[in-house]
């Protein structure tokens, strides 16, 4: 050991590269707060610091009597032998002082530490001691304690600096300061002002000659906000300091309200050195357990400073990876303290100048602060999931988040000041200190869940979740974040900012999110308007409880709803819109709920989120193009100006570049056919007018002509005007559940065989009984509902065979009712099926014949017109053929077949548009607008010409000349199939599956996704059942049947509410333990396992 | 003269929760001249603020001459002195006699809490005895939560009523 005595002056070695050097070689170097007054007690201090094996700093700390400047007061203290909190450097004088340090011996650095506002005569005594590391900060050390003015305090510390770099540089050193912003005032600070304030103490130290400088920040409520503050402050020092500047990272521990219990403060302690690694920092400052009681003794010191090198070096090489940093919580704090530092930066050239405006601005403000230079506008809360948030932000540029955080009480505040060391005492009361390596779950931390779409579905959840919790309490936090880079509410399909022509399928009286009517109180889950109801308030003059509502308008709901919800949370429960896209969903064990198995979701905007459990609500599937898209595609390509145009909906379809009076070919009649019609028509200012002779249109003259083609030659079949109240149910007769209840129990059921029978015989006895109805009034009409259903009412054991329509209409014939029967849903739906048709004329003389007969049928409404109140029946019962569809009800082969020959009936018969649209139809027809082609049209590229051909197999007539194709078919779910990165990723994983439906030898691979019935968790590739997560919606379609429902009814709850609940409940209930049984009953679990 | 503190405190005065019940007093919050605690000061702020009082918070470190001129120049309800680093019966009964020195504010109330001696319950008695005698209406000990302020201000807005009506 060197001492002063040696001949050659004591030079403290750098601390700098000392943790430089530690760094390399992975130790975490520790730190105590430690001063003694008597400079025997001092220099024993400092010489067991330093004797540690570990890799320490000695630290000098002063008492406050010097911190103040009263040096004459401190040395009347040692004169008189009056205790000291500290030791009183300048008092001493350099060269007791020097003493002192030297016992750190040539390897250890010493650093003093001190409080003080104004360091001169500090800094100046240090140096001359032989001295070079000390921290504070001009405004760390003013505004936390006592009324020094800022502008003094900055004064005091630029000359100080100044002093210190060049002194330092004189005697052949370099000096270190270190920034006390990431602490201020110890507690309820949010971390993105400490990174803030820790990164411009730290540029003031540069720009005034300092070149080695740590950075500080203090252990705060959260240990991921902490890592991320701690991960935001590398980044923007690294990002605003010069090159070349020297430079590391310090933590405090927890430097508030400190546990009283021994335990409480070890577990405290653990966490803060568990944080320094984890956070990327190279140093830390402990405290002891004795922190909430008295100052420690030497020996508590010692014992912390052993302790907290122990767990680092397990830490660092133990088994459980560091969870991602670069997530959300370094992506807020950095924000936010770029903001902060950048607007506080422009203020002035001179760091110490900036400093005051911005606190005189109040562009700095720091919560609870009385410093009579401190603004006092800003408040923070320790909010539900444990994270220090804003309440009040003040003229800081930051985004207000303050109303979702509530307002700061006495009560709230004393129970904020005291949390972390309640929740410490309480958490290590009964058990020991967790094993080192083994990082103990932070208490009360929130259930993280992601949804991953937030259109209807994704909003449906979020409102029976939230109504739920209102209900009743979790006890445990909840945390949502919402994931969609478009709008929470109306996701991509139902944005507001698409075209006005674009309506929706369904009338507006039929349409809620909310899963029960409003009430007294103000809207929010669980009880709030209609589409129609909220239409009519807000926009009086167009709204049309009966009619359909253009798609913007229901995204306009849809953010109205999301809005109500998230105004009305109940405490436990956050909810986040994060605009982002899931770019692949990661299952990670051990980050889960319980240490159990969790998702990590990465972003495309390059950060990562954690989640506990997932929602897939992905909504309409991106697939591949098809073989013929591509090749369409590329001729097009191959052929400008041709334009071939593939798109999922209407809205991201590039219409406008159509040039007016080009040919333009639409595969495809149904509601995206009627979308595109609208757009290219109304959209291009053609009007309809009223007229004698029905529906006239009025061209611009800027329309193309739209030739469109379908299998069937007809569009879809016209929907009847609806006569049925929000509320009306109907009650099947012969196609009952418990019927097909009944069926499906014997096992997997063929459709066509067993269940479309039952169900043709309820349409026609629907059929007939209207016609009864209006033949002989509507007590004939019950009496012979009556008489058939009795005839049926035989115990479903008896398994009755199906009435044939031959005899309803005998009974029917009774009534002097019309007899005729509908054979089959295809002589509805494709009435030119096998038809001839001589010319184009012949054919489009046909279909206007069969729109307006159609037309006539609407007309008389879905309860009093025969057809379409049969029609609507498929609606009413759409749940009944769920329930022998879902999950695996059909046979392999018969599945197939409802898919693609019952499904696509179903949907022409029963999912057609409003009056208004066949009307139309009819009217652009006349205009010479629409041109269609006929059944069975073929669209081929004529390589001799270079455009598109299109003509029907049925109609003798040349092929049509295509300037444009559009597909306007909607594609549907195939997972294999898909675009998406996370289904993809997904399925490449085994996490989620195709649902394969297996039964006797047979297979038949779906394309949809496979799950359980309620609450509907995926089904991994090797069959277990993916507890964490769930999906909802299209893309679990051909799993489920129909599940391209954008919302929800009035009334009893239908599938659509009653799904979101069920996912709901369960995201509020504990996952089921690993022991829980996995096999369930084959029809449970749609992975198709059986046979 | 006001100490030139006065012009930011203004920005920190509140006016308390607009439909609190009963009349707001105008209540001054100070410390000892060497305590920089300023979490009690905060607390008792909020306590006060939302038992519809007015209060003027001067934070941390208040020397005498700060408190006697804002005092005088204010004219408060009640002067709560509250103190957590030890010091607080030296540095309040400085405060006190400050405060009994000038003719303008030594009839205003005045009581003080916290913890106010280095070592709990021993010599408690004694300080307290002498807080009293140097003018303070009354001494709260460490550990005593806030309420009883509220019944003081209670009795205070009753006496000022009583005044009105007589």
């Amino acid at each position: 050991m060197s001492g002063p005595g040696g001949g050659r002056p004591w030079r403290a070695a750098d601390l700098g590269a000392f943790v430089q050097s530690a760094a390399r070689d992975g130790e975490l170097v520790v730190q105590p707060r430690m001063g003694m007054a008597r400079p025997q007690d001092m220099a024993a201090g400092v010489a067991a610091v330093a004797a540690l094996a570990e890799r320490t700093v000695a630290t000098i700390t002063l008492d406050s009597y010097t911190r103040v400047g009263d040096h004459a007061a401190a040395a009347e203290a040692i004169r008189s032998a009056q205790p000291l909190n500290g030791f009183p450097l300048v008092s001493h004088g350099p060269e007791t002082s020097a003493r002192v340090a030297a016992q750190a011996g040539p390897d250890t650095p010493v650093q003093v530490r001190h409080g003080s506002a104004d360091p001169r005569a500090i800094f100046r005594t240090m140096v001359a001691a032989g001295l070079t590391a000390s921290e504070g900060g001009p405004v760390s050390y003013c505004l936390p304690y006592g009324r020094t003015p800022l502008a003094e305090s900055v004064t005091a510390w630029r000359e100080a600096v100044r002093q210190l770099a060049t002194d330092t540089r004189a005697r052949g050193a370099r000096a270190h300061l270190e920034t006390f912003g990431g602490c201020l005032l110890g507690q309820l600070c949010p971390p993105s002002l400490l990174v803030a304030v820790s990164v411009l103490e730290a540029l003031f130290f540069v720009q005034n000659g300092i070149t080695s400088v740590s950075l500080s920040y203090a252990q705060q409520t959260h240990a991921d906000q902490d890592a991320g503050a701690l991960t935001a402050l590398r980044l923007l020092a690294d990002e605003l300091l010069p090159a070349g500047t020297d430079r590391h990272l310090v933590l405090y521990t927890y430097m508030g309200v400190f546990p009283r219990t021994p335990e409480g403060a070890r577990l405290l302690l653990a966490r803060s050195t568990d944080l320094a690694v984890r956070g990327g920092a190279q140093r830390i400052i402990v405290k002891t357990e004795a922190e909430a009681h008295r100052i420690p003794t030497l020996g508590e010191n010692l014992a912390a400073l052993r302790r907290a090198a122990a767990r680092a070096r397990a830490a660092r090489s133990g088994p459980a990876p560091a969870p991602a940093i670069d997530g959300p919580d370094t992506y807020e704090v950095l924000t936010e303290a770029r903001a902060l530092v950048t607007a506080v930066l422009s203020l002035a050239d001179d760091v110490g100048t900036a400093l005051l405006r911005a606190f005189h601005r109040g562009i700095l403000d720091v919560p609870y602060c009385l410093h009579p230079d401190n603004r006092g506008g800003s408040r923070s809360v320790i909010a539900d999931d444990g994270r220090l948030r804003w309440a009040a932000h003040g003229a800081m540029p930051l985004f207000t988040t303050g109303t979702r955080n509530g307002t700061v009480t006495a009560d709230r505040l004393a129970a904020m000041l005291r949390r972390t060391a309640d929740l410490h005492d309480l958490e290590a009361r009964p058990a020991e200190e967790p094993r080192p390596g083994v990082p103990a779950a932070p208490p009360r931390r929130p259930r993280r869940i992601v949804v991953v779409g937030t259109g209807p579905r994704g909003l449906s959840v979020l409102e029976r979740l939230a109504a739920r919790a209102a209900e009743r309490p979790a006890g445990n936090p909840v945390r949502v974040q919402l994931v969609d880079p478009y709008p929470a509410g109306p996701g991509r399909v139902w944005r507001t900012d698409q075209s006005p022509w674009f309506l929706m399928n369904t009338a507006a009286c039929e349409v809620t999110m909310f899963s029960g009517p409003a009430d007294d109180g103000p809207a929010r889950p669980g009880a709030g308007p209609s589409l129609a109801e909220w239409w009519a308030g807000h926009d009086p003059e167009h709204a049309d409880p009966d009619g359909y509502a253009p798609r913007a308008v229901y995204g306009a709901y849809l953010e109205y709803v999301t809005a109500r919800i998230t105004a009305t949370l109940p405490p436990d429960l956050t909810v986040e819109h994060v605009p982002a896209r899931v770019l692949s969903a990661d299952r990670v064990p051990g980050t889960g709920e319980d240490g159990g198995t969790g998702y990590r979701l990465r972003l495309d905007r390059g950060d990562v989120l954690t989640a506990d459990r997932l929602v897939l609500a992905t909504g309409h599937p991106a697939v591949e193009p098809s073989d013929e898209q591509n090749a369409l595609v590329a001729f097009a390509a191959a052929h400008p100006p041709l334009r071939c145009i593939v798109g999922e909906s209407a809205a991201d379809m590039p219409l406008a570049l159509i040039p007016p009076g080009s040919a333009v070919g639409v595969l495809g009649m149904g509601l995206t056919f009627y979308d595109v019609l609208a757009e290219l028509t109304l959209g291009r200012g053609g009007r309809f007018q009223e007229s004698d002779t029905g529906l006239r249109y009025l061209p611009s003259g800027r329309e193309p002509r739209i030739v469109p083609a379908s299998r069937s030659g007809v569009p879809l079949m016209t929907r009847g005007v609806n006569q049925k109240s929000p509320g009306h149910r109907y009650r099947a007769v012969l196609f009952t559940p418990e019927r097909m209840a009944a069926l499906r129990a014997a096992g997997p059921v063929d459709f066509h065989a067993a269940v479309l029978p039952w169900l043709m015989a309820e349409i026609n006895l629907v059929l007939l009984g209207t016609r009864v109805r209006r033949a002989a009034g509507a007590a004939a009409a019950e009496e012979f509902t009556e008489r058939v259903r009795a005839a049926h009412a035989r115990p479903p054991a008896a398994r009755p065979e199906p009435p044939e329509p031959a005899a309803l209409a005998r009974t029917a014939a009774e009534y002097g009712a019309d007899t005729r029967t509908i054979a089959d849903l295809s002589s509805l739906a494709r009435p030119f099926a096998g038809r001839r048709f001589r010319s184009a004329a012949e054919y489009r003389t046909a279909l206007a014949e069969h729109l307006r007969a159609d037309l006539d049928e609407a007309g008389m409404g879905n309860l009093g017109g025969p057809l379409k109140s049969a029609c609507d029946t498929l609606r009413d019962v759409r749940q009944t053929i769920r329930g022998v569809v879902d999950f695996g009800g059909l046979t392999p082969t018969s599945h197939q077949r409802f898919l693609h020959e019952f499904a696509p009936l179903a949907a022409l018969v029963s999912t057609g548009p409003p009056p208004l649209r066949s009307e139309q139809f009819l009217a652009l027809m006349d205009a010479g607008v629409l041109d269609p082609v006929g059944p069975r049209a073929r669209f081929q590229p004529d390589q001799a010409n270079g455009c598109f051909t299109v003509a029907s197999d049925q109609v003798d007539a040349p092929g049509t000349r295509l300037d444009t194709l559009i597909d306007a078919r909607v594609p549907s779910t195939d997972l294999r199939a898909d675009r998406d990165p996370l289904i993809r990723g997904l399925i490449a994983d085994g996490t989620i599956r195709t649902f394969v439906n297996s039964w006797a030898g047979h297979s038949f691979d779906t394309g949809g996704l496979a799950s359980t019935d309620a609450p509907f968790h995926p089904v991994r590739a090797c069959g277990t059942v993916e507890h964490g997560m769930h999906v909802i919606g299209i893309p679990s379609e051909h799993t489920r049947w129909f599940t391209q429902v954008g919302s929800g009814r009035p009334g009893p709850w239908g599938s659509f509410t009653r799904d979101a609940d069920d996912i709901a409940r369960a995201l509020l209930e504990p996952l089921p333990g690993p022991a829980a049984p996995a096999a369930r009953p084959a029809d449970a679990v749609a992975g198709g396992s059986t046979g | 003269m006001a100490h030139p503190d006065l012009a930011t405190r203004k920005a920190k005065r509140s006016t308390g929760r607009p439909d609190a019940p009963g009349p707001g007093l105008r209540v001054l919050l100070t410390t000892g001249a060497s305590d920089a605690h300023t979490w009690n000061l905060v607390h008792l702020q909020l306590f006060l603020e939302e038992a519809g009082h007015s209060v003027l918070n001067l934070g941390p470190c208040v020397p005498e001459r700060l408190l006697v001129d804002t005092v005088e120049l204010t004219r408060p309800d009640l002067i709560v002195f509250s103190s957590v680093n030890g010091h607080g019966h030296l540095d309040g009964l400085r405060a006190a006699h400050a405060l009994d020195a000038n003719p303008l504010t030594r009839g205003i109330p005045k009581v003080i809490g916290g913890r106010l001696g280095i070592t709990a319950g021993e010599g408690e008695a004694e300080r307290r005895t002498a807080l009293l005698a140097a003018g303070f209406d009354e001494v709260h000990p460490d550990g005593a939560g806030p309420e009883p302020l509220l019944g003081r201000l209670a009795a205070l807005a009753g006496a000022a009523d009583a005044r009105l009506a007589a």
